[in-house]
């Protein structure tokens, strides 16, 4: 079987990381301060991941548009802020690929529009080849051409309260790229023949394409670069942020940080059921009322026509404990339903009915956090907040609570302008 | 991760294809996981110990130790019963990771009788197969 390793992988070998088999690459799990360090350091200085392995594709031409609104749920005529404007050239935009058969989830994604006739998708490890074949399967008489670049680029994830004073020692002019660098808008490009790539070079000249998005729910940034970049980007990166405390991060503390951020994994939190009943049904385009679509889209019929009756939830247990592939029983007894992600937030903690995390800015004097087990269940009923249950493998049985939030004081919103001082 | 040759697997204590050591303290035995164990899982976040008092066969399960990645079973080199566990693990359970064969010790246990010790491995043994393992 062939394993893919991302332009990184050396580095990651030489330096002593834990590595470990992921969607068909061999990737680092942990380096050597341990996932838990790793994880509390994005959440108070800044930590780097290596994404090359994540997918990317270039979608252009007149009809580029029309085939990203015929396949992708969100409504890009009407998806930004709170008026729900239409995606303009540097902004991006989270939603997910459907299956015309059930309605269930082919892949999540960011859609970034570059031009309006020049789009890039991001999709998951391994999901190149499958949503370039999803989309052209829907292309028809579409004057469109889907380009997939994952060989081409490669993306470094700068996350944590510290990752733009690490930035700025890179870049070129880090005034200018920072201005009106918004949550979910980008600037750049990581092809030196695009017309957009004077938006943001490194010291060296090195075009980057750099936006704000992540999967830690912590402040912080994207890089997309050229494959051959990526090793000096990430070793000047650390050079610069030594004195900031910068660590890198692997897919260990990536997986404790997106979770505690309530963010799905694909093909574990979403997948092929239908995308309804769960956190992240933001993503589709309902009206203001929420009583239908606002436009078509491959998926619409079958979860208009789903007799789906799961519900999934966050939950937060009590401590640390896990359990691996749990089933979910309610105080009555009854198995209600199974666990799709147990992980451990080593940044939270609870004081009484409070979860504060290591950032709260109201923690209680002296808090140390110990961590807390915490997650998604598929279950077959909704349950309020605050709900209790049993999750129990064939190892143990821990409680746990619904919630509509795991880690609280999670800093990806904040203005650009109050973290670079 | 470590290398083999980066690896720590004193001389004075033996060891079972689960990763676990043995070794002499005094009339007791004390049990903990090896330099690989505890390199493979990471972070330890939490120790599940038996209680003082109990007995188990060679090769039951006698705790659970659960990393940031993953739980696992400890399964113990030798018959006996529980005479003393490491309370410290409780409050501070990286000490398995720190120091996996002196302060992160887990269990001591009386031995049903002195043959157990003399089938675990050395210290050479288990090297070559940690080296055949990976």
């Amino acid at each position: 079987m062939n394993v893919n390793h991302t332009g990184l992988h050396e580095w990651h070998v030489k330096h002593g990381a834990h590595m470990a088999p992921f969607a068909g690459y061999d990737m680092p799990l942990w380096y050597s301060s341990g996932a838990r360090e790793e994880h509390l350091c994005v959440l108070t200085a800044c930590g780097l991941f290596d994404t090359g392995h994540m997918s990317v594709l270039k979608i252009t031409g007149p009809d580029s548009y029309g085939l990203l609104q015929k396949c992708f749920s969100r409504d890009l005529n009407c998806c930004t802020g709170n008026e729900k404007k239409p995606l303009s050239a540097g902004e991006c935009t989270y939603g997910v690929f459907l299956s015309e058969s059930d309605g269930g989830v082919i892949d999540d994604s960011i859609v970034c529009k570059v031009a309006p006739d020049v789009w890039l998708v991001v999709v998951n490890a391994g999901m190149g080849a499958v949503i370039c074949r999803h989309l052209e399967s829907y292309k028809n008489s579409f004057d469109v051409i889907i380009t997939d670049l994952t060989e081409l680029v490669g993306k470094i994830d700068i996350q944590g309260p510290l990752s733009g004073m690490v930035l700025r020692h890179i870049l070129s002019e880090p005034d200018s790229v920072f201005e009106g660098l918004r949550y979910f808008r980008f600037k750049g490009s990581f092809d030196n023949d695009s017309s957009h790539s004077d938006g943001v070079r490194l010291l060296d000249g090195t075009p980057v394409m750099l936006s704000r998005t992540g999967y830690t729910g912590e402040f912080g940034f994207e890089l997309f670069c050229g494959y051959r970049n990526t090793v000096k980007i990430w070793e000047a990166l650390l050079a610069v942020g030594e004195r900031y405390s910068i660590k890198t991060c692997g897919l260990g503390a990536r997986d404790s940080l997106r979770t505690g951020a309530v963010l799905p994994l694909s093909h574990q939190d979403i997948g092929n059921w239908p995308f309804l009943n769960n956190p992240w049904t933001f993503a589709l385009p309902y009206n203001t009322e929420k009583t239908g679509f606002t436009k078509e889209f491959i998926g619409r019929k079958a979860l208009e026509n789903a007799s789906y009756n799961m519900f999934t939830c966050p939950f937060t247990g009590y401590d640390v404990r896990k359990v691996a592939d749990g089933i979910v029983i309610d105080n009555a007894g009854d198995v209600i339903g199974t666990v799709l992600t147990c992980v451990t937030d080593t940044g939270i903690g609870r004081v009484g009915d409070t979860v504060y995390s290591i950032t709260s800015p109201d923690k209680p004097e002296g808090f140390v956090p110990k961590g807390l087990s915490c997650g998604f269940l598929k279950i077959s009923r909704m349950l309020p907040a605050g709900e209790m249950l049993m999750l129990k493998d064939g190892r143990r049985e821990i409680q746990v609570s619904v919630v509509e939030d795991i880690r609280p004081a999670r800093s990806a919103r904040y203005p650009i302008e109050q973290m670079i001082t | 991760m470590k290398d083999i040759d980066e690896l720590n697997i004193p001389e004075n204590k033996r060891y079972s294809d689960d990763h676990e050591w043995a070794g002499y303290t005094g009339d007791t035995i004390r049990v903990g996981i090896s330099d690989y164990a505890q390199d493979q899982l990471g972070d330890i976040v939490f120790v599940e110990l038996p209680q003082v008092g109990e007995r188990f066969e060679k090769a039951q399960q006698f705790g659970v130790v659960e990393s940031v990645k993953s739980v696992s079973d400890m399964l113990i080199p030798l018959s006996g019963e529980i005479t003393r566990i490491n309370t410290e693990l409780e409050i501070n359970p990286a000490l398995v990771n720190e120091s996996p064969y002196e302060n992160g010790w887990m269990i001591e246990v009386k031995p049903d009788s002195n043959d157990d010790m003399e089938n675990l491995m050395d210290a050479d043994t288990y090297i070559k197969m940690l080296k055949g393992i990976t």
